[in-house]
């Protein structure tokens, strides 16, 4: 099976980092149930065009931090995960993707207090929305 | 370490080409592409490899066993695929078949049958009358269908269309897969195939510019777009530069002296491999290894 996983190569977050978050994400997320079979590790370095080694150290991550589980001869599955972690996964996520976008408006040279006024526009206009 | 190649300080000189030192470790499961502009001596590794010529210095050893010794027993576990095969003219695919086939414990029939409905290979006609891309999806299909644990293939797909290298990389990946494999490949640098490979080792006429991991090298150079010219000034990590662009082998240290230097710069992309490959190939300049002194402005 193919995964919806995009990869970044621009981006200063290692590739086996991008692969590991983006998978606890779709795990937390439900979008993978528990006992989903994931893609070998071979197969899924030609789906990503990227070499066994970063796949590899990926699924290690993972598996170490109990998001998936590899079967001797059988491969490898989506694990049962805590309620507890799946929030864990969500917040840590949802920091993440705003600290990125604070390093973004540093890069292109904007102060802290610029940046949020930024946010705080962008909030506004989703309550607005949301009206 | 658990190699089932092992190539050290290898050397050969065939007129005034000079191949080496080489050194080269294979491990299982891993898919290595060797990359080199024409005539860098890709061709002559591997056949160097399959001992069909003689090095001059350093050892070659096959699942450790030295491959110019008296044990020849290496040769069951490795298939190697030459860029023309000598031969093979006079006979149809059926016939090559039943020749290879029992020279090797393992050959896979159902993979071979697969192979050849998959590519439409007719294996009553003479290999000599096939057109040189059936040739080469025939050839494929004998050498991969040997199921060694070591395949060896110069340049696989060079007169194949799109479609089938993309069939061909899914029947690697399946083959790699099913079993302890290997693959080494002598390919050109913007082929399909090259994003299959884990390993990159790079020749450039002969000389061995280095083995690297395809992501080690893809997060090395970086792109550069700058707000304002580039002075004169010289830029750690830079390999090329034009007057609002640069392009770096030590990001880190790039972005560094450009904020230590108020330089400001508005987007960076990773470079594609064959950009990288490009770069390592030409002439002088250490794509890689490289200690931030040596600059090469336009």
């Amino acid at each position: 099976m193919e995964l919806p996983i995009r990869l970044s190569k621009d981006s200063r977050e290692p590739i086996y980092h991008q692969i590991e978050n983006q998978l606890k994400a779709l795990i937390a997320g439900g979008h993978l149930v528990a006992g989903t079979p994931l893609p070998s590790i071979r197969a899924l370095s030609n789906d990503l065009e990227i070499s066994i080694i970063t796949t590899r150290r990926a699924y290690q991550d993972l598996e170490q931090q109990g998001f998936i589980r590899t079967t001797q001869g059988k491969g490898t599955f989506v694990a049962e995960i805590a309620d507890e972690k799946r929030q864990q996964v969500k917040i840590s996520s949802v920091y993440q993707t705003i600290e990125n976008a604070v390093d973004t408006a540093i890069q292109y040279d904007y102060s802290l207090d610029q940046i949020k006024e930024i946010f705080l526009e962008i909030i506004d206009t989703y309550r607005k929305k949301g009206e | 370490m658990n190699s089932w190649l092992e190539i050290t300080q290898l050397q050969k000189k065939i007129d005034d080409f000079h191949l080496g030192p080489i050194n080269l470790q294979i491990e299982p499961g891993t898919i290595t592409a060797l990359v080199g502009n024409n005539g860098s001596g890709k061709s002559t590794l591997l056949k160097l490899i399959m001992n069909l010529a003689n090095p001059d210095m350093g050892n070659i050893k096959v699942f450790n066993k030295f491959v110019y010794g008296q044990d020849e027993s290496w040769k069951d576990k490795i298939a190697y695929q030459a860029q023309t095969p000598i031969g093979y003219n006079p006979y149809t695919g059926n016939q090559l078949k039943s020749l290879i086939a029992p020279l090797y414990p393992n050959w896979d029939d159902t993979l071979f049958v697969d192979m050849v409905h998959s590519f439409d290979i007719p294996l009553h006609k003479r290999y000599g009358k096939l057109s040189q891309g059936v040739q080469q999806k025939l050839n494929l299909a004998l050498t991969i269908a040997r199921n060694t644990p070591l395949l060896l293939l110069d340049e696989p797909t060079s007169f194949m269309d799109i479609p089938s290298k993309k069939r061909l990389v899914d029947i690697l990946v399946d083959w790699m897969d099913r079993g302890d494999h290997a693959i080494i490949f002598a390919g050109h640098q913007a082929e399909d195939i090259m994003k299959l490979a884990d390993y990159l080792t790079v020749l450039r006429n002969g000389t061995m510019v280095g083995t690297f991991e395809k992501e080690e090298l893809t997060a090395t150079y970086m792109h550069y777009w700058l707000k304002e010219p580039l002075g004169k000034m010289s830029i750690p990590g830079e390999i090329s530069r034009e007057i609002k662009q640069l392009v770096s082998n030590q990001p880190a240290a790039t972005e560094q002296f450009f904020h230590e230097n108020n330089v400001a710069w508005t987007d960076r992309k990773a470079l594609d491999l064959d950009e990288i490959i490009t770069y390592l190939l030409q002439e002088g300049k250490d794509g890689y290894i490289n200690d931030g002194n040596d600059v090469i402005g336009s």
